[in-house]
């Protein structure tokens, strides 16, 4: 899976959008939207938020949690727990660097926001690395991660994944001439 | 009252403060729990120099160039003064100091502690340090004697303790006081006062009064009270010159009295009603500042002085002569009072209070806890109303006056009776306002918010300019315009925006009007206003605006600027709303009283033909608010909220009376937040607003978001069932009187919304007659069903018959009929009516049943297509291809419509709504994000093909005969509810519109195709058919003869037997047979719809059609 792939799945989240055209209800396979009223704040995937704003069609309303003080707290609280804590959203990543890239003028503080969830973004990466050193240091045969986001999980398992299978080789290949204490070093 | 109160501003964080004055009385100087000391210049000193001297600062003292303070560091210290640079230590206690005093000199400085302690330290030599121990509990407060020789001690043992300093020992102690066990909990700081110059009075806060004790003797000589006063003195103060002494109190009570006349003198409330903790007299003694809790600093201005006294004395009569008849009436009055109460007709104390009443006599000193005007101005929050001078609760104060004038003063304290006048106080009349705007005063503010767009008025150093932003950019692109004229008042249409700025010394008020939809060139116009005239309000209908003036005019120009009918209005206006050709004016009556505003409203209809629809009415206001917003909903009804959040919409139907439909406040959080309301919709019902934290009114930036109200009609019980379904019915009934309006004054209605409205209201009508049924409650049912139509009523038959109500179903048939012969009659009489309308209404009439003809043929036509093509795949149609549909129009329905009217169909639509594609009236293009693309389209008037079923359907239609029933009795029976009537009859209605030229649908084939033999369950399916689609209106055509195959199929053996009967019997010409069939079968075709009907919306179960025949005997009959 690669990070666009991440990204699209994103782009369903819902936002709240100022429409600044009026159109009845659409309907798409994936549910009815709308009707849009000028002026009048309606829920819209993130796709078509985007798609919207590029064409000027629209302001989009920043999700509540993307929120100077409220990221700010969510920072502090990752940094304070050595466990992952809940994310903002699920797809806090995509979602900052979706509307951040196309709509920042539609959302106030945008650089103070964006450095913020940078700021989670390396703190939860750091943990996730961390954790998967010491699982691969104290030779765990399983883990569990709570609270990870699927940005996250994608950004680490291609290389974690190959890496164990590359040990495993290494460690089968090496089993039979040394003794089980070195097969530690590597 | 003579002296002046300031009004207060803030000094400190919430917490105990205290206020000096610098030895020249230059400086106020302050300190608070904040820890920091602010000196000020004055009151009105925006940037006073700070000093910090610890976390928190209890109390400060400032002689010669030394301030002293008693800090939390458990320290007093001193700072230099003005400069505040620290000047060490002077002593330190195990807890911290309470209280500190300098000495009349200066050189000593006494300090009581939490500890218990006292001590008394050399300023010069801290070293040189005297303890007075004997307190049991924390000293509150403490006071040097004058002369230097005494101290005196407040304390929460209770005691107040007079030491001499020079031996540290008591000399006389009085336990007066309440016993607390830390000063935080005591009830009184008790700050002691001693009399300066003469030293011969030590002052004593005891409870509500000031205890006097003389020197030396140490007697009580003396109590000053005032009834004013109902919580315990804080602070007691002496003039400097010793004549007067002031207290503070809880509560915020500012008393001033002689001390020697034991007169008060002097009667103030603290703005809010805080607790004063500081007082402080200028040097002078003309002013006092005092603190409170809360941080607040406050000044007393022209208090009485002894020089001022002396100079009352030789002028006093003049004085009294030169003060105005009203308060020379009063004046008068006092000084009998006095005069009886008092031997003493010199006493001092009288002058400075007839000195005082020379002017103001309205912004005295009276207790005004709660005053609109506080908050008002707090909250900064009013663009309209100075509710300033609101005085509430003013006149209880004064009446109390009274009655303590009339008896005679109690040991000597005798309260002042001032001129007084008891009746209610007019309200400063409400400032006219646009609505929608903010106040004018703010730099950067919205001009006005409709549901058009927002309009935006900065005015800041760099630029003067307005904004002008569409919600829709379809109507025209966002626009900047300098503000060179200087416009404070802005209204917005879909064809102009509106500005009009008030008159200045050199320019006329102006109107200028931006005539943006215009067709040719120039698009702006400006009028100059007749010299003295300004703009009060403004306001822009369609295709005219009008603008209301200072004097008492109002003019209406036309969109383009040609001048048209001007009018007197009946007072000052305050604002104006228009909404297609309906103006609604509220303007000023007259003058309220006690808060209240007394406004008018006047509605007119400026159409073709011009009326008034509402004549001067007096506009109902929730108690002591004031109007906030005023406007028409989009469908055009008039609305108004108040400041205390009520919305009100006028009631068409009922005698143009106003119903409250919302109260914002009840949605709101905070107590201070509050809903700025942009617009009010009735369908879909929506109060627009946007939510404000902690004020009035959104500011600017950020571009704060709309959120929507549900309405609700504030009636009783509402957590009931029955109270939920009253409100919904009463509200649905509410907010769907508008399109009985809008189609008597020619717009185009939604007819499938008031339809939906109707069947809601229908619905709940019956829910309520089953839940009153359920309660046993029959007349209350016998009361519903009267509001229920006709055919509901048979439902309610049947409900109550199978509950085994007979008596109630017995009344409900009488009522059944009754309703029946009403409607019939109402018929009639139209029919006639029409008959009689001669040659004009004929043609319409015709038309009408010609289409009501094209109707039936059509629905024959459907019968024949579902006969050749239908018979065969009957299973297989269940599981046709949905994308197949769209793709040739409908193959069941080869109707008169072409197919191109519904293009491209998006293969995705879900058909959600009852209508069919066609008859939605929408022409859609399959990719609608694509199609936005394109250049804007052509706006009339809220006709832009986007909006035809919502937003503003101001869609003015070319005279059309009215859509109605075929007026026959057996049309009635037939098509069942009214509802289904309507929509039958709006489906061709709308038809016709959209072509005309379509040529009737009786090709011969159809002919040819209609002499073909029928079977049963046709014949059938063309009786029942509109009840399906009633019932459920979302189905699909194949789908509708699928419901109806399952429904006939459960009709009993015997029923489908008669059915294949009367087809056989039919004759050649099925749509004469069929009427005639119908006139026949009328009761029995009635019973058997209301059946399913049953079936369907209530029982929703299958029950045996033998109890029909039962239940039927109940229905009535019209035969």
């Amino acid at each position: 899976m690669d990070p666009s792939e991440v990204e699209f799945l994103a782009e369903k989240e819902i936002v709240k959008i100022i429409p600044n055209f009026s159109l009845d209800k659409i309907y798409l396979i994936g549910g009815d939207l709308g009707p849009f009223n000028p002026g009048l704040p309606v829920q819209v995937p993130v796709w078509l938020a985007l798609n919207l704003k590029q064409r000027q069609k629209c302001r989009i309303l920043p999700p509540p949690w993307m929120d100077v003080d409220k990221l700010e707290e969510v920072r502090e609280m990752e940094r304070k727990e050595d466990s992952f804590t809940p994310p903002p959203s699920p797809y806090y990543m995509e979602l900052t660097k979706l509307l951040l890239n196309h709509a920042s003028d539609n959302i106030p503080k945008a650089d103070e926001i964006r450095t913020l969830v940078k700021d989670i973004w390396d703190t939860r990466i750091a943990k996730l690395r961390l954790s998967a050193d010491s699982f691969i240091s104290q030779q765990e045969a399983h883990a569990k991660l709570d609270n990870l986001t699927l940005m996250e999980i994608n950004t680490t398992r291609s290389f974690l994944l190959d890496s164990l299978n590359c040990m495993f080789k290494l460690r089968s290949n090496m089993q039979p001439g040394t003794s089980a204490g070195k097969a530690l070093d590597y | 009252m003579p002296c002046e109160r300031k009004p207060m501003r803030y000094g400190h964080s919430e917490g105990h403060t205290d206020v000096t004055f610098d030895d020249s009385g230059k400086f106020i100087v302050t300190c608070g729990s904040d820890g920091d000391v602010r000196i000020w210049e004055s009151l009105d000193d925006d940037d006073p120099r700070s000093i910090n001297v610890g976390d928190k600062a209890y109390s400060l003292a400032l002689k010669k160039g030394k301030l002293v303070t008693a800090g939390s560091n458990n320290t007093v210290q001193i700072h230099s003064f003005p400069d505040g640079d620290p000047d060490g230590i002077l002593t330190r206690f195990t807890t911290n100091a309470t209280h500190v005093a300098f000495n009349h000199s200066g050189s000593r400085v006494a300090a009581g502690s939490s500890d218990f302690m006292v001590k008394v330290v050399e300023v010069s030599d801290s070293s040189q340090q005297k303890t007075l121990r004997g307190h049991d509990a924390p000293v509150l407060s403490v006071t040097f004697d004058p002369k230097d020789e005494f101290l005196a001690s407040a304390s929460c043992d209770g005691s107040v303790v007079v030491w001499k300093i020079d031996e540290q020992t008591k000399v006389t102690s009085w336990p007066v006081l309440q016993k607390s066990n830390d000063v935080s909990n005591a009830k009184s700081l008790c700050r002691l006062a001693w009399q300066p110059k003469t030293a011969k009075l030590l002052a004593v806060p005891v409870g509500t009064t000031v205890h006097l004790y003389e020197r030396d003797s140490w007697e009580h000589v003396g109590t000053l009270s005032d009834d004013m006063i109902t919580q315990p003195i804080n602070v007691v103060a002496w003039s400097p010159c010793g004549q007067f002494l002031a207290a503070g109190s809880v509560g915020g009570f500012l008393t001033v009295w002689n001390a020697e006349s034991k007169l008060c003198v002097e009667r103030q409330k603290h703005e809010k009603g805080y607790t004063v903790c500081g007082m402080a007299w200028h040097p002078s003694g003309s002013q006092m500042a005092y603190t409170d809790t809360e941080g607040c600093l406050g000044l007393l201005d022209a208090l009485p002085t002894s020089s001022a006294n002396a100079l009352m004395k030789t002028h006093k009569a003049p004085v009294v002569k030169a003060a105005n008849d009203y308060d020379d009436l009063f004046d008068e009055d006092d000084d009998r009072v006095m005069d009886e109460g008092l031997s003493d007709t010199h006493s001092p104390a009288k002058h400075p209070v007839v000195g005082g009443d020379d002017d103001d006599d309205d912004d005295d000193l009276m207790p005004a806890t709660g005053r609109v005007k506080n908050r008002g101005s707090f909250l900064d929050d009013e663009n309209s109303l100075d509710t300033g001078s609101l005085k509430l609760g003013q006149e209880k104060y004064r009446d109390e006056d009274d009655a303590g004038s009339t008896i005679a003063p109690p040991t000597g304290s005798s309260l002042l009776p001032r001129p007084v006048y008891d009746g209610p106080l007019p309200t400063p009349p409400q400032k006219p306002f646009q609505p929608g705007s903010t106040p004018s005063h703010l730099t950067h503010r919205f001009m006005t918010w409709n549901s058009v767009g927002i309009v935006r008025g900065y005015n800041d150093e760099q630029d003067n300019a307005v904004d002008v932003e569409f919600h829709d950019t379809a109507v025209h692109h966002a626009m900047h315009l300098t503000n060179a004229l200087g416009h404070t008042l802005a209204d917005l249409s879909q064809e102009a925006v509106l500005l009009a700025c008030p008159a200045t010394d050199e320019l006329a008020s102006k109107l200028q009007c931006l005539h943006f939809s215009s067709w040719d060139a120039n698009k702006e116009w400006i009028v100059d206003l007749p010299e003295g005239e300004d703009v009060r309000a403004v306001c822009l209908g369609q295709g005219w605006a009008a603008a209301a003036t200072s004097t008492l005019t109002l003019r209406l120009f036309s969109i383009g600027g040609v001048q048209k009918e001007l009018f007197s209005l009946p007072g000052h206006v305050v604002s104006m709303a228009a909404h297609g050709e309906q103006l609604l004016i509220v303007y000023h009556r007259g003058t309220g009283f006690d808060g209240e505003q007394a406004l008018g409203v006047q509605l007119l209809q400026l159409g073709r033909r011009k009326r008034q629809v509402i004549h001067g009415e007096p506009l109902p206001l929730s108690f002591k608010s004031h109007l906030s917003w005023l406007g028409f909903t989009a469908e055009g009804t008039p609305c108004y909220v108040d400041s205390e959040g009520s919305v009100r919409m006028l009631n068409r139907s009922l005698g143009n009376t106003w119903t409250p439909v919302c109260n914002t406040r009840e949605t709101c959080k905070g107590k201070s937040d509050y809903f700025w309301v942009v617009g009010v919709h009735e369908n879909p019902q929506q109060l627009r607003c946007i939510p404000c934290k902690g004020s009035r009114y959104p500011p600017t930036l950020p571009r704060p978001a709309v959120a929507i109200l549900p309405f609700k009609l504030p009636l009783c019980q509402t957590t009931t069932e029955k109270g939920q379904m009253e409100e919904q019915y009463w509200r649905s009934m509410v907010l769907q009187n508008h399109y009985g309006f809008l189609s008597s004054s020619g717009y185009e209605i939604d007819g499938e919304g008031q339809n939906q409205a109707q069947k809601e209201q229908q619905e709940l009508l019956m829910k309520m007659f089953a839940l009153s049924c359920k309660l046993e409650r029959e007349f209350r049912c016998m009361e519903l069903a009267e509001l229920m139509t006709q055919n509901v009523v048979t439902l309610a038959i049947r409900y109550a018959s199978r509950s085994r109500r007979m008596a109630l179903a017995q009344r409900l048939s009488e009522l059944a009929m009754e309703k029946a012969n009403q409607l019939q009659e109402e018929e009639e009489e139209q029919e006639e009516s029409e008959g009689a309308g001669g040659h004009l209404n004929s043609r319409p009439h015709q038309a009408r049943q010609e289409e009501h003809r094209e109707e039936e043929v059509e629905d024959a036509q459907e019968m024949e297509t579902l006969e050749t093509d239908g018979e065969n795949r009957k299973r297989q149609s269940r599981c046709l291809n949905p994308f197949a549909r769209g793709a040739g129009g409908s193959p069941e329905k080869p109707s008169p419509k072409p197919i191109s009217k519904e293009g491209r169909v998006n293969p995705f639509k879900v058909l959600g709504s009852g209508k069919s594609p066609s008859s939605s009236g929408q022409s859609r293009i399959t990719n609608v994000l694509d199609s936005m693309t394109s250049a804007r389209r052509p706006a009339p008037l809220g006709g832009s093909s986007g909006k035809q079923n919502k937003g503003p359907i101001l869609k003015p239609l070319a005279p059309k005969p009215k859509t109605k029933t075929q007026s026959t009795l057996l049309q009635m029976a037939t098509s069942k509810a009214a509802n289904k009537k309507a929509q039958v009859n709006t489906e061709p209605a709308v038809d016709r519109l959209k072509q005309p030229e379509v040529p009737p649908p009786d090709s011969p084939v159809d002919n040819s195709e209609n002499k073909k033999p029928r079977t049963g369950f046709q014949l059938w399916l063309e009786e029942n058919r509109k009840s399906i689609v009633a019932d459920s209106p979302d189905l699909p055509e194949t789908d509708v003869i699928r419901e109806a195959m399952g429904r006939f199929r459960s009709l009993s053996a015997e029923d489908r037997l008669s059915w294949t009967e009367r087809a056989k019997g039919q004759s050649v010409d099925p749509a004469d047979l069929k009427k005639r069939k119908r006139a026949e079968e009328v009761g029995e075709v009635d019973s058997e719809n209301a059946q399913k009907e049953a079936d369907e919306n209530i029982a929703k179960k299958k029950r045996s059609l033998d109890s029909t025949a039962k239940l039927s005997a109940f229905a009535f009959n019209k035969n």
